[in-house]
């Protein structure tokens, strides 16, 4: 098989089995995907449906049982820790339900963090003018709105210019006002960077935003539809 | 039985937090420890020593006269407050041993009247000799091990100067000398200095002195003064050469358990305090660490009505087992190491029995003072418990707010993003990171104020044998000999070059303050036995006047140009007064100098020597021993080299042994504040680190955030530790001098290399126990947790 340049993402077979003494949970029970470079994806399923744990490998936070998971040419599923470290400091941006930003660092810092140690970075300005917190810069998160936190956390995820922009759940602590500027912060940054984008949600009216639409269901992918009408984040409504 | 929740949780929390649990608990059981072996080691030997003088009739006041009639005791008996006196004679002598090349020397000593007299003694092994016999004597224990004597042995011996074979009827001990220190020896050394107790009339025999006494020692009625004594006996003892009586408090051996007793009690006042304080701060860091933690347990309990009280008692609870834990080390520690000192003692103290304390009094007073930090270390924190209302307590903790402070220090050293972390981690806790910056400088001052004693010591020896006593041997004649003995000694084969010197007892007085002490007379440009300036050149003697040593000069609170009364307690007694042309460096003993012809005129006699100083070819040195030995005139003979191989080899066992006890208090001090310091550290930016980690930092990256933080409070440490130590050292210095001897104060950069290099180890280590749970932070647990 030669591998489509265009492809960012590979993984067949993913499976993931949580031993826990005699009980075993199956997160995964092989998936088969792929994403195109810059494609902006939305996840969906029930709650225990395997998506973070799906998210997670394929950011390089965790590893599979089974199955192969590939970065353009890494095979994520061989990396060992040291290998998936470099791959998450290179070109993966994360952003998480819970912001996960540094307390005592100020907006700017934070971003800082990773712009000192990434390949090639944007400023740390620049980053925070995408997510239009350019004001907000010196205050520390203690000091930030739960959105401004967030959008801090996407800055500070595409600040490296990464290839790949994971979020799980990035408006599940958000209301629906604040959830769209977060959203309007991911798409222009998708756009902007050409970052492949997944996006974990529980709210499916986001899927109108995306490029494609993937749902997942006990371990599966049990649905998967590409959008042809996609709508601009400020129009979505929940 | 069933435990009650509460208490359920409290045992698990400390099986849970096991590792700084145990750290805490060695802080305080280097404290209890240090308490019991102090406070237990001073009444072991305070008690065993008042114990021996009291069942042995210790005397009170001691005088020696050149030769006084029996009948002179009788009117000393009449001397108000004085309950019994006993004259009798004492006299040095030289050892004759066929096996011993070097010359050793023996103390005769009267044996004492067994039943009412004075300084009675303990007999271990044989019998008492025959009152009548003239052979017949009692040597002392240490002598007699060091010689494998025993009764029925003979003893070879120079006894005012002609050959005696004595009989060896018994083997004793004496409360006169616990510390059984020989003439001109810096340690006691049983095998070149022994004490051999002879009867009367013998004694009386061999030195000339029948019907006669030479030394006098009283027994005062209870609540006599000892000074309006020694004034009314030295008025009696004058005519008979009196050099003065000394009280108790002067005996040397009495001095040196003094001095000891005094060390031990110095040592209390510094290092348990130490302990408990750092203890009661880890107790402090640690509890409220957990309290924090805990915030919303503490407010379901007091919600679900639970009293404040109970939920602050359970904390308190956590922390008296912990100290509970810390007593029980302590005490099973401070036990060993008593039984250590106790053996330790054995080497230099020679008492009938001396084992140590096992008074309960000791052992609770350091329970009680050592629960009481521990809870002292916990008010803080669980008055935060009481207060906390059960509404707030549900609600997560306010974010800690940080703020930009010393934006220029940043500009200047352009910190990255992860130490800029530290800094603001470091600020936002500033008492607790001064805290523990304390706790590792009090690891690194304990070091400081031990390390430092050994390299003044050989400083003390550096100055004292190489530069100012120069001399090979010293050799003292019985009394005071004219040129042509010096002559005499001179021609001894080996003798190289011959200085003699002059000594005269005196009184020395300036306003109230008075001192008795040997004045030496030395000859112009000495090259062997020198006086040394402050400068450590050696200092011209002056025509007239004296020099004294710097102690003295303290002593008597006596300047350069200062006018002192000196009373010469020997030959014609005159009375003079002598101004001070200098000040001297000396660290054993209060010292005198003078031009040894200045003295001899003071005296008003020919040119008398009392001894003589010696270089010696050293193959030769053998032929000397036996020629100085076989001089009738010599009475001592002193080896530099042997007292000092005897001095640093005593000094290198005990090296030893204080090295790794203090490395070890200063180790668990260190550990424990680093451990402690960091896993708390760890647990509050654990998320942090952890979201460090999911941004593609490298653990080794992450753990540089946390080691950071640790070296920046290890690093400041070292500075506030070395003058603490310092400081503690300095003040170890006024505690430990005495008249005996002064230590000086040198505190060498390798001191402070030392110390800073044991704590920085013992931090590493720590570190290193850290490392793990840094390498297995849990990446997803954190994103899928509010904090
Ligand atoms: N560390 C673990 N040990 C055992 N089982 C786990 C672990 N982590 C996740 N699981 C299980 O794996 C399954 C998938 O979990 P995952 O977190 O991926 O679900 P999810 O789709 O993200 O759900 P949600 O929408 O609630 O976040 C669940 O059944 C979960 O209980
Ligand atoms: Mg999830």
């Amino acid at each position: 098989m030669t591998p489509n340049p265009d492809i960012v993402f590979r993984a067949s077979g993913l499976t993931k089995v949580y031993r826990n003494g005699a009980l075993e949970v199956h997160a995964l029970r092989g998936i088969n995907f792929q994403a195109r470079k810059g494609e902006f994806i939305v996840i969906l399923g029930p709650s225990g449906s395997g998506k973070s744990t799906f998210l997670n490998i394929v950011g390089g936070l965790d590893t599979a049982t089974a199955g192969e998971a590939w970065f353009a040419d890494h095979q994520l599923t061989a990396l060992n820790e040291k290998g998936l470290t470099q791959y998450r400091r290179d070109h993966v941006g994360f952003v998480f339900q819970f912001y996960n930003l540094v307390p005592s660092l100020t907006a700017r810092e934070n971003v800082q963090l990773v712009t000192e140690i990434a390949r090639h970075p944007m400023t740390a300005d620049e980053a925070l003018a995408l997510v239009g917190l350019s004001e907000r810069a010196d205050h520390f998160p203690a000091q930030l709105s739960g959105g401004e936190q967030q959008r801090v956390a996407i800055a500070r995820a595409i600040a490296k210019n990464p290839e790949v922009l994971l979020c799980d759940e990035p408006t599940g602590a958000l209301d629906s006002a604040t959830g769209i500027k977060v959203l309007e912060a991911l798409t222009q940054v998708n756009r902007a960077v050409g970052a492949t984008t997944l996006v974990i949600t529980h709210n499916a009216a986001i899927r109108d935003i995306a490029d494609r639409v993937i749902r997942f269901a006990d371990g599966r992918i049990v649905e998967e539809s590409v959008n042809t009408t996609k709508k601009a984040a400020s129009e979505v409504v929940w | 039985m069933v435990i009650a929740p509460l208490r359920r949780k409290v045992l698990r929390d400390l099986v849970r937090l096991w590792a700084q649990v145990l750290a805490i608990a060695l802080v305080l059981a280097a404290g209890v420890a240090t308490l019991i072996l102090g406070n237990g080691a001073y009444s072991s030997l305070f008690e065993a020593r008042a114990r021996y003088y009291e069942q042995n009739r210790f005397a009170d006041v001691f005088a020696d006269v050149t030769r006084a009639p029996r009948a002179l005791l009788a009117q000393i008996e009449e001397i108000e407050g004085v309950l019994d006196a006993e004259a009798r004679i004492l006299k040095l002598g030289l050892l004759d041993l066929s096996e011993m090349k070097e010359p050793g020397s023996v103390l005769f000593v009267t044996l004492p009247d067994s039943g009412k007299g004075l300084n009675q003694l303990h007999l271990r092994r044989g019998r008492l000799p025959d009152p009548q016999s003239a052979r017949e004597v009692i040597i002392d224990d240490g002598f007699a091990k060091a010689h494998t004597l025993g009764p029925g042995d003979t003893l070879p011996v120079m006894m005012n100067g002609q050959q005696r074979k004595l009989l060896i009827t018994g083997v004793a001990l004496s409360p006169e000398f616990i510390y059984a220190l020989g003439p001109g020896q810096m340690m006691p050394d049983p095998r070149r200095f022994g004490i051999v107790w002879v009867p009367r009339s013998s004694l009386e025999a061999a030195f000339d002195l029948e019907g006669a006494f030479s030394n006098v020692v009283l027994k005062l009625a209870p609540g006599a003064d000892p000074n309006r004594v020694i004034e009314a006996l030295d008025r009696l003892t004058a005519p008979y050469g009196g050099t003065g009586a000394s009280p108790r408090k002067d005996q040397i051996s009495h001095a040196f358990l003094d001095a000891e007793l005094k060390q031990l009690s110095a040592m209390v006042k510094v290092l348990p305090p130490i302990f408990l304080l750092v203890a009661a701060m880890l107790v402090n860091m640690t509890l409220s660490r957990l309290i924090t933690l805990e915030r919303e347990q503490i407010g379901l309990l007091k919600a679900i009505g639970y009293s404040s009280r109970a939920v602050a008692q359970h904390y308190v609870e956590f922390v008296l087992l912990i100290a509970v834990v810390g007593i029980l080390i302590g005490m099973a520690a401070g036990t060993w190491l008593g039984a250590g000192m106790a053996q330790m003692y054995a080497r230099f103290f020679s008492f009938p029995y001396l084992v140590f304390t096992r008074n309960p009094q000791i052992y609770g007073l350091a329970a009680v003072i050592t629960l009481a930090s521990a809870i002292g270390g916990a008010v803080y924190a669980v008055s935060t418990v009481v207060r906390l209302p059960p509404a707030v307590a549900m609600a997560p903790p306010a974010p800690a707010t940080y703020r930009q402070r010393m934006g220029w220090v940043r500009k200047l050293i352009r910190l990255k993003q992860p130490g800029v972390m530290v800094a603001r981690h470091l600020f936002r806790w500033p008492l607790r990171t001064a805290s523990s910056t304390l706790g590792v400088a009090m690891a690194v001052a304990i070091l400081v104020a031990s390390l430092w004693s050994f390299g003044s010591i050989n400083y003390m020896i550096d100055i004292t044998f190489f530069r100012s006593d120069r001399q090979d041997a010293q050799v003292v004649f019985a009394a005071p000999e004219p040129q042509r003995t010096l002559f005499a000694v001179r021609k001894m084969p080996g003798v190289l070059v011959a200085e003699p010197f002059r000594t005269v007892s005196s009184r020395i007085s300036h306003r109230q303050l008075s001192k008795k002490l040997v004045i030496v007379g030395h000859p112009a440009g000495s090259q062997l036995s020198r006086v040394l300036g402050a400068d450590l050149r050696p200092m011209a003697l002056p025509d007239d006047g004296l020099i004294l040593s710097e102690a003295l000069a303290d002593a008597l609170d006596v300047r350069a140009g200062d006018l002192v009364t000196i009373d010469v307690l020997e030959g014609a007694r005159p009375t003079v007064t002598l101004r001070v042309s200098g000040i001297s460096l000396g660290f054993v003993g209060l010292s005198a100098a003078m031009d040894i012809g200045a003295l001899n005129r003071l005296m008003g006699e020919d040119a008398l020597v009392s001894g003589v100083n010696l270089m010696i070819d050293e193959g030769q040195s053998p032929a000397f021993y036996a020629a100085a030995k076989a001089a009738p005139k010599t009475e001592l003979i002193t080896i530099t080299a042997l007292m000092l191989s005897r001095f640093r080899q005593t000094l290198a066992e005990n090296i030893t042994v204080m090295i790794t006890v203090y490395t070890s208090l200063a180790t668990i001090i260190a550990v424990g504040v680093v451990y402690n310091f960091s896993r708390i550290a760890l647990s509050e930016q654990g998320r942090e680190l952890a979201s460090l980690r999911v941004l593609g930092f490298t653990n080794r990256e992450v753990a540089g955030v946390l080691f950071a933080e640790l070296a920046v409070v290890v690093l400041l440490a070292q500075p506030i530790g070395w003058l603490i130590g310092y400081g503690i050292g300095l003040a170890m210095v006024a505690a430990f001098s005495s008249d005996l001897y002064r230590v000086p104060f040198v505190v060498g950069r390798e001191v402070f290399a030392t110390a800073s290099l044991v704590v920085l180890a013992a931090a590493l280590v720590s570190a290193f126990a850290i490392r793990g749970r840094i390498n297995n932070l849990d990446m997803i647990e954190v994103l899928k947790t509010r904090e």
